[in-house]
């Protein structure tokens, strides 16, 4: 009963986190789920369901079929709509039901590859996980899938990695992160995974920037297949130059730096996904709850895990911050006092400020 | 690598055949890991001196998180084996198939096969392959060859024949092969016939002839197999020769 949240909600599945990392992949991503749950992972914990094309597809899991471990049917109807819809690769995954009943996804996704001659691979999501997961191993799957050495850009090539509105909604970060970065003398060669994502050229890049733990996977394949290193940060307020310096330095030695877990000593605590959070956090002076599970190299030692409402509260409690910055649905567990500088999460709340989610690049933290 | 699973009506002797092999195993000096696939959580007992070992789903109703090492949901047995049992969801509830599943993903997590370096691994599964968690040891390269124990009983043949169509079901998907019978006689009339037909018309050998011995059911009593309690006995030496032919294979 330790986990139950009386008032916080929870963050978005790793379902959901799959079908952001590929929506615009030009791929089909089919969950292996009910009928109408397209409209949680494809609408509800997605804000480009109105205006960007995606094959997101749900399987319409029946009970009986459920029961009756008809797979067949499955792999059938994503075989007949793959022939329709002639995708660049097809990924399956899935939900609590088939979780339960032991569907092996790897060896439905061996017939589908083998019925239709296309790229298709098994995402191992049950609903169960957060967003990070789904999205991270989507990322990295898509990368081993398609990224290739290609002709090296000119000075600096940056593939930016962890990219999705999950995290930053779409407000305007991402176009404002390719702007810095060419501002400051980069080439951005692709973006995983929104906009102009060119996933073929990810290896060609000279350093990956990884601006959330979504794109984690991909840095640590394309680093050990390709040897880029990684720098882990979000180039927000005076943390901006710090990263600028730390991808120029990768790019020279070949070595990892994570400047999201440099923290100053101060009063703020930030509360959110380890890279963003905690590049606001070494921007702006504090330390970081990571409510999802963060990696020991993205983490500062003074950082605290709090996976559900209890710890999170008790963390609060005992630290007494004077002020917070989080998504505005924490301002109901800060201890009295506490100020709430309100940074919206779509994969935490939503639309229910989806307007209010800023612009990170060049922003003032505190 | 020895990775086997062994299937079989109920009651028809999985956990002893199973036992005696690991124990057959490991005299032979392998690093054998046996893994009892079946709520009841009683495969390993005859490797434990008749001690239980904690099993998974016990550990795990007990505890909110994953135990850290696979220590705390392990025991060593007789020779060095590593004794798991996956037990199961309190009776009538749940789905035991399920909780091998979890056993299996939880036994990945704590890295078990990459720490422990088995040279053999063997999953006695509860009965028939019914649902998608008992298919689980069959496939994603747990188990590479499947044994099949029965009797001349008809039932039990008939148990051996759904277990065999079912793999054969999944041959598609690259799981696990039967490899062959293993029969454990309960002295019925026309007994070896009846197996032999059987073995015949599904195109599989009988791998092993376990006569039926009160030495196995003098060694059970004792928390023993027949390779610890009766090395030198009928039964033992007829184990001694199933671990040494997958040791030849």
């Amino acid at each position: 009963m330790s986990i139950v949240s009386a008032v916080l909600p929870c963050y978005a599945a790793d379902t959901a986190g799959v079908c952001s990392a590929l929506y615009e992949m030009g791929g089909m991503t089919v969950v292996h789920d009910a009928s109408g749950c397209n409209s949680t992972y494809a609408t509800h914990d997605e804000p480009r369901w109105e205006t960007v094309h995606a094959d997101i597809y749900i399987s319409a899991l029946t009970e009986m079929d459920a029961i009756m471990g008809n797979d067949g049917k499955f792999i059938a109807d994503v075989t007949a709509a793959a022939h329709d819809r002639k995708p660049k690769f097809i990924a399956i995954c899935g939900s609590p039901m088939p979780m339960m009943t032991g569907t092996d996804f790897d060896a439905a996704a061996a017939e589908i590859e083998a019925r239709t001659g296309l790229r298709c691979f098994a995402i191992h999501t049950n609903g169960m996980n957060d967003y990070l997961a789904g999205a991270a191993d989507a990322l990295l799957a898509v990368t081993q899938e398609f990224a290739q050495i290609r002709e090296k850009a000119k000075g600096i090539g940056v593939s930016i990695l962890g990219a999705t509105p999950l995290d930053f909604g779409l407000s305007g970060t991402v176009g404002s992160l390719r702007t810095w970065l060419t501002e400051n003398g980069f080439s951005v060669v692709s973006c995983l995974a929104v906009g102009q994502i060119d996933l073929e050229h990810a290896a060609s890049a000279s350093v990956s920037l990884v601006i959330s733990q979504t794109g984690l996977k991909a840095a640590q394949y394309l680093h050990a297949r390709f040897g880029i290193p990684y720098v882990c940060g979000l180039p927000v307020g005076t943390l901006a130059p710090v990263i600028a310096d730390a991808l120029r330095r990768s790019a020279q030695t070949g070595a990892c730096a994570f400047p999201c877990a440099m923290r100053k000593p101060g009063d703020h605590v930030v509360i959110g996904e380890g890279i963003a959070a905690g590049s606001v956090a070494a921007a702006s002076g504090g330390r970081v709850l990571h409510p999802l599970a963060c990696a020991p190299q993205i983490a500062h030692p003074d950082d605290l895990h709090v996976p559900d409402e209890r710890s999170v509260k008790e963390a609060l409690e005992g630290l007494q911050p004077a002020q917070v910055t989080a998504d505005p649905f924490y301002r109901y567990v800060l201890p009295k006092g506490t100020r709430l500088n309100a940074l919206p999460h779509f994969a935490f709340s939503g639309r229910c400020f989806e307007t209010e989610i800023p612009d990170l690049i060049g922003r003032a933290c505190r | 690598m020895i990775k086997l699973a062994i299937y079989g009506k109920g009651g028809i002797g999985k956990s002893t055949c199973t036992a005696n092999l690991s124990a057959a195993l490991a005299v032979r000096g392998l690093r054998v890991i046996q893994i009892g696939c079946d709520p009841k959580a009683d495969s390993t007992v005859n490797l434990l001196g008749g001690r239980a070992v904690t099993p998974v789903m016990d550990w795990l109703r007990a505890h909110d998180d994953d135990p850290g090492e696979y220590e705390e949901i392990s025991a060593v047995g007789y020779g060095g084996v590593l004794c798991i049992e996956t037990g199961g969801p309190t009776p009538g509830l749940g789905c035991a198939g399920r909780g091998i599943i979890t056993t299996f993903s939880l036994l990945e997590r704590l890295r078990l096969f990459e720490r422990f370096q088995p040279d053999a691994v063997l999953y006695d599964v509860l009965g028939d392959v019914v649902c998608g968690g008992f298919a689980a040891p069959i496939r994603e390269g747990y188990a590479e060859d499947v044994l099949i124990v029965t009797s001349g009983e008809k039932m039990a043949l008939y148990a051996a024949n759904n277990i065999n169509s079912a793999v054969h079901n999944f041959e598609d998907r690259g799981y696990a092969k039967v490899r062959g019978l293993i029969l454990n006689r309960r002295n019925v009339p026309g007994e070896d016939a009846k197996v032999r037909a059987f073995a015949e018309s599904a195109g599989l050998p009988i791998a092993a002839d376990i006569p039926r011995s009160d030495e196995i059911s003098r060694c059970e009593d004792m928390g023993q197999t027949v390779i610890e309690g009766a090395p030198d006995s009928e039964a033992a030496k007829r184990f001694f020769a199933l671990a040494d032919k997958l040791l030849t294979r």
